[in-house]
Order: C-alpha cells, then sequence, then structure tokens
C-alpha cells in the first residue's frame, strides 16, 4: 500500500511538473533579454527579468485594438449564449419530452461533431456576399452558433440540480411561465450562469479557426495576432512569448475562479447526466 | 439578438395558469439561431460544392454536378492526408487514453493534495492552443530548443523535430496529448466516482488483487465512458486545427496535413471554395458514424 501512494505521488508530481514546464517557459521566455533567450544551456532563473518584449507588443500597430476586439467578441458571443442557452437549457431540463428535442439535439451534437472548416466555408462565401467580412458582428454571431450547444448542455446540468417544488410553489401563485423563470429560477441558477459565461468565454477567447478565416484587419483578434507572429521569417521568440502570455494570463485567473465548476463544465456534454 | 426575448414572452401568457410545464417554446430562440448560423450554412455548403467557385476567379460559378467529388476523390492529396488523420489519431488515442487512466486513478486514491494536483493537470486543456502550439514550436526548436538540450544531457543527437514527418507527427502527438490527457482524465475520474466502493470492499474481501480488481472491476465499469472518450477523441482529431497549423501548417510540404487542414488549404490557399466544400461534405460523411455511436455511447454512460 505504502508503495503505490509513493508511486501515485511520483506520478502525480512529474505529470504537474510536465503540466506546468511549457506556462513557465512562455512566462519566463516573455521577460527575457534577447541575449537570454538565444543561449544554451538555457536560463531558468539565473536572468535578470525584463519587460522590454512586452514594450515592443503593446508599442505594437494596433495592439491594443486587436485585445479589444477579442474582449468584445468574446463578451457579445457569450452573452447571447447565455441568453438563448440559458432558454433552452430550462426547457430541456424540464420537459423531458417535447416536439422537436430530438431534432434540436440533433443539430446540437452536429456542431459539436462537425468539424468547424466544413462550416466555415459556406460561411465565409455567405458573409462575403453579405458583406458581413471582417465585421465583429459577424464574428460574434459565428462564436454564438458554435459555442451555443456547449452552453446548452453545461446549464442544463445547473437547471436539473433546483428541486422542482420551488417552481410548483411559485405557479400556485400564478406566475406565468417566463416570469418565474426571469424571477426565480436565473436568480437561483446564477453561480451556474456564471461558471457557464466564463466557460463560453474561454471557447471564445482561445478559438482561432472562426478568425483566421473570417477576420481581416478590422475584426482580428488576439490568437489571429499570436499566429502571425511565425510567418515572420526571423523568429523574435521574446514578443512571441510576451503575446502568448497576454493570451493565457486571462485564463488563468480565470480558472482560479471557476475552480468549483471547472469539472462539471470540462466534461459537459460529453455525458448525459 | 436580444429581441428574439420577446417570442418567449407572448407566448407564456397564453399558457398561464397551466399546471403543465409548457416551456418548449423556450427554444425558440434557439432553433432560430441555430438555424442560421449552422443550418443555412450546412446546406448551403452541400450547393455550393456542386458549383465550380474559384476565389480567385471573377467568372460566375456554374453547376457541374458531381465533379468536384470525382476530383477530390481521384486526388492523391486526398488520401494522403485521411491516412495522415488516422494515424494521427491512432496514435493520439494509444497516447492519451492509457495516460488519462492512469492519471484519474491516482487522483481517484484521494490522496493528501488531490485538489492542487486535480487543478493543476487540468490546465493545459484550457490555454489557448495557438499559444501553446508557440511555446512548444520553441521548446522543440533544433538549436535553441528546451526539448533537444535535456536530449543532449543524455547524449542524444538534435533532433530536427518539425523537420521530418515521423519527428513531426511525433511532436503534434506530444502537444496534442498535452492539451488532451486532461479531458480523458477527467471524464474517467467522474466515472470512477460513479463507481459503489462496495463492490470494491466486497471484492477485497474476496481476496482479489490489485490489478484482478482494476481488470476485472473497474475496467468492465468505465468502458462506456471509455467509448465515449474515444468517439469525442476522433472528431476531434478530425477537427484538429490550431496547434497543427502554428507547429508545421501541415508540413514539410503535405507530411503532416490532415484531413481538415487540407479542406482549409484548398478552400483559402488554394482558393478553390468549391472543390474544399466538397471535400468538407466528405468530412462530415466520415464524421457521421462516429456521430450516431457517440450519441448511442452517451446514453450508456449513466
Amino acid at each position: 500500500m505504502k508503495v503505490r501512494t509513493t508511486f501515485s505521488y511520483l506520478l502525480l508530481a512529474s505529470a504537474s511538473f510536465l503540466s506546468l514546464f511549457p506556462l513557465f517557459w512562455t512566462i519566463s521566455t516573455s521577460i527575457k533579454d534577447r541575449v537570454d533567450t538565444y543561449t544554451l544551456p538555457p536560463k531558468f532563473f539565473n536572468f535578470s527579468p525584463t519587460f522590454k518584449n512586452y514594450h515592443s507588443l503593446f508599442s505594437m500597430d494596433k495592439f491594443w485594438e486587436i485585445y479589444w476586439n477579442s474582449i468584445l467578441i468574446t463578451f457579445g458571443s457569450t452573452l447571447i449564449c447565455l441568453v438563448l442557452g440559458s432558454l433552452a437549457a430550462y426547457a430541456f431540463a424540464r420537459k423531458p419530452k417535447f416536439r422537436g428535442r430530438g431534432p434540436l439535439e440533433g443539430l446540437m451534437i452536429a456542431v459539436r461533431a462537425l468539424p468547424g472548416i466544413v462550416l466555415l466555408l459556406p460561411i465565409y462565401k455567405l458573409s462575403s456576399y453579405f458583406g458581413l467580412y471582417d465585421s465583429k458582428i459577424a464574428l460574434i454571431l459565428i462564436y454564438a452558433g458554435f459555442n451555443l450547444p456547449f452552453a446548452i448542455w453545461l446549464l442544463m446540468s445547473f437547471f436539473e440540480q433546483i428541486p422542482i417544488e420551488i417552481e410548483e410553489s411559485a405557479r400556485v401563485d400564478g406566475a406565468s411561465n417566463f416570469r418565474m423563470f426571469t424571477k426565480i429560477i436565473l436568480p437561483i441558477a446564477a453561480p451556474g450562469l456564471v461558471a457557464t459565461g466564463i466557460f463560453v468565454s474561454l471557447l471564445s477567447w482561445n478559438e482561432f479557426l472562426i478568425p483566421v478565416i473570417m477576420a481581416g484587419e478590422n475584426a482580428k483578434t488576439l490568437p489571429v495576432l499570436v499566429a502571425s507572429f511565425i510567418s515572420n521569417r526571423t523568429l523574435d521568440w521574446g514578443p512571441m512569448a510576451a503575446a502568448a502570455t497576454v493570451a493565457l494570463v486571462p485564463i488563468v485567473l480565470l480558472t482560479v475562479v471557476i475552480q468549483r465548476w471547472l469539472v462539471a463544465g470540462l466534461s459537459s456534454g460529453a455525458v448525459k447526466e | 439578438m436580444v429581441t428574439k426575448l420577446s417570442g418567449p414572452r407572448a407566448t407564456s401568457k397564453r399558457s398561464k395558469g397551466k399546471n403543465l410545464r409548457p416551456v418548449a417554446h423556450f427554444t425558440v430562440p434557439t432553433w432560430i439561431f441555430l438555424f442560421l448560423t449552422i443550418l443555412i450554412p450546412f446546406i448551403y455548403g452541400i450547393y455550393i460544392s456542386f458549383l465550380n467557385i474559384n476565389l480567385a476567379s471573377f467568372l460566375p460559378a456554374s453547376f457541374i454536378g458531381f465533379d468536384n467529388y470525382l476530383n477530390v476523390l481521384r486526388a492523391p492529396e486526398t488520401w494522403s492526408t485521411f491516412q495522415i488523420t488516422l494515424v494521427i489519431t491512432f496514435f493520439g488515442l494509444l497516447v492519451q487514453i492509457p495516460l488519462g487512466i492512469i492519471l484519474a486513478l491516482a487522483l481517484h486514491e484521494n490522496l493528501r493534495g488531490t485538489k492542487i494536483f486535480r487543478s493543476i493537470l487540468i490546465t493545459p486543456m484550457l490555454l489557448t492552443p495557438v499559444a501553446v502550439g508557440l511555446t512548444y514550436r520553441f521548446m522543440f526548436d533544433t538549436d535553441l530548443g528546451v526539448v533537444n538540450w535535456m536530449l543532449g544531457l543524455l547524449n542524444i543527437e538534435k533532433v530536427n523535430w518539425l523537420g521530418s514527418q515521423t519527428s513531426a507527427l511525433f511532436a503534434i502527438i506530444i502537444v496534442d496529448s498535452w492539451q488532451s490527457i486532461p479531458f480523458v482524465m477527467l471524464l474517467v475520474l467522474a466515472a470512477l466516482t460513479a463507481i459503489s466502493p462496495s463492490l470494491y470492499e466486497a471484492a477485497r474481501v474476496d481476496g482479489a488483487s490489485s490489478s484482478q480488481i482494476f481488470r476485472n472491476l473497474t475496467l468492465p465499469l468505465i468502458t462506456p465512458t471509455l467509448l465515449v472518450i474515444t468517439m469525442i477523441k476522433i472528431m476531434d482529431f478530425l477537427k484538429l486545427f490550431d496547434t497543427l497549423f502554428i507547429l508545421t501548417r501541415g508540413g514539410p510540404g503535405n507530411a503532416t496535413t490532415t484531413l481538415g487542414l487540407w479542406t482549409y488549404k484548398t478552400g483559402f490557399i488554394f482558393l478553390e471554395l468549391s472543390r474544399a466544400a466538397a471535400l468538407g461534405v466528405i468530412v462530415a460523411i466520415i464524421s457521421l458514424p462516429v456521430y450516431f455511436l457517440w450519441r448511442k455511447a452517451s446514453k450508456g454512460v449513466r
């Protein structure tokens, strides 16, 4: 038994090291001088930190505009997912069978199953036809469409935990469905809404395929900017690591906030509860 | 979009006072939204796969029947990229499922510090794939990368990781595994938690060894979950894009181009939009059985 415990600790510790090392390495590269980055053996701690890379990243043409685009698109699409998703999830959670449930679930699973490129080819063509190429609104709508099923599954698991008796007593008082939903259900499910919101934000924040196809200069998002570093002939790892860090740090912070719901959120939609 | 809220509000008045819970119409906004953003594009995608749209050409598109499909099926790239997708999927699963199970078992022992370990181990799956790809590209760098430096400490010669097909595929699988093992681990952990402890006690009373318990009790009970994971992972490998795009762009040549990336290249690099749409339809058809198996398998999980 003792051997097994030691082995488990060893395994978890080394896996944790491997999980964190790339993150550590990105952040440390981002605060290294050029000389300290391009050297062997690699410098893990023995360097003097500098913010030069951030300085050159932040002074980049359009950096702040791109950062703002990412925030705006993330926020907009998350809002749509929460509004539409909570309505649909509530119906799913409260009514096991209704007409159109099967097809809708099938459609949701199809969104999860299909590679984005399959939908983005026609979406690209359609939006350039309607003049929506490189538009932030179009990006918000597409992100929301792609993430809505995930939001519904996750919200559903929260709504299902609300005891039905609460609704029944409200119904006796003559509350309409929608009133009850907004005045009673949503406040109770608030933590679930927050958790879902954060998860959908993460998905949107990380999204790359949609903006790389649908965004030009006007609606460019952070992942596209981060990716554009590698197309330069001279690879400059410092600013590149700074850009990656700027993308990653908000995630790590949010993860700490949603620690409690992390497991439910990450496995949502994979398994029916 | 917010205006669509008026739908449910308006209709809910009618159902006021009924004891049923007629909330099915709450799904109407979602229906409309997915119809516009998913269903119409999908159908339109099938439609353009029968035209000859080239993004670089100004000629009006015309209907060419199944020509795109015939061309695509005749093109050797379609088959070679499909093969690469299969290789990545196969070896990816081979790495990720066993490691995910082992880590889940270690977490399931509920040792002190398990919660902290779990939070740390989950982190990779949340991180921006593009940024992760960049980090690994730096780590796999032939001259300056830490990976080759560490191998150097073991007296192993420098590897040009992203320069040849085998090593590049290896690198891609490592990076994807780094991001995906946590997912496998979490789902297996959930399945393990659902197993009643009394079953383990009974097995132990009967004198079963740890490996016997795993093989005859744990493994059969988590098999439905493993099936679900496998289906989801197959779909994710078909989707694989971000890290692949950053690490190798499908190169050298097309040596690490998957079917999904090939569809992207056909459409947006060679600008053959209609031909790419035909490839897209084929990709959708390939994922169809996985889609149905997933629906079926996920019903088997509690």
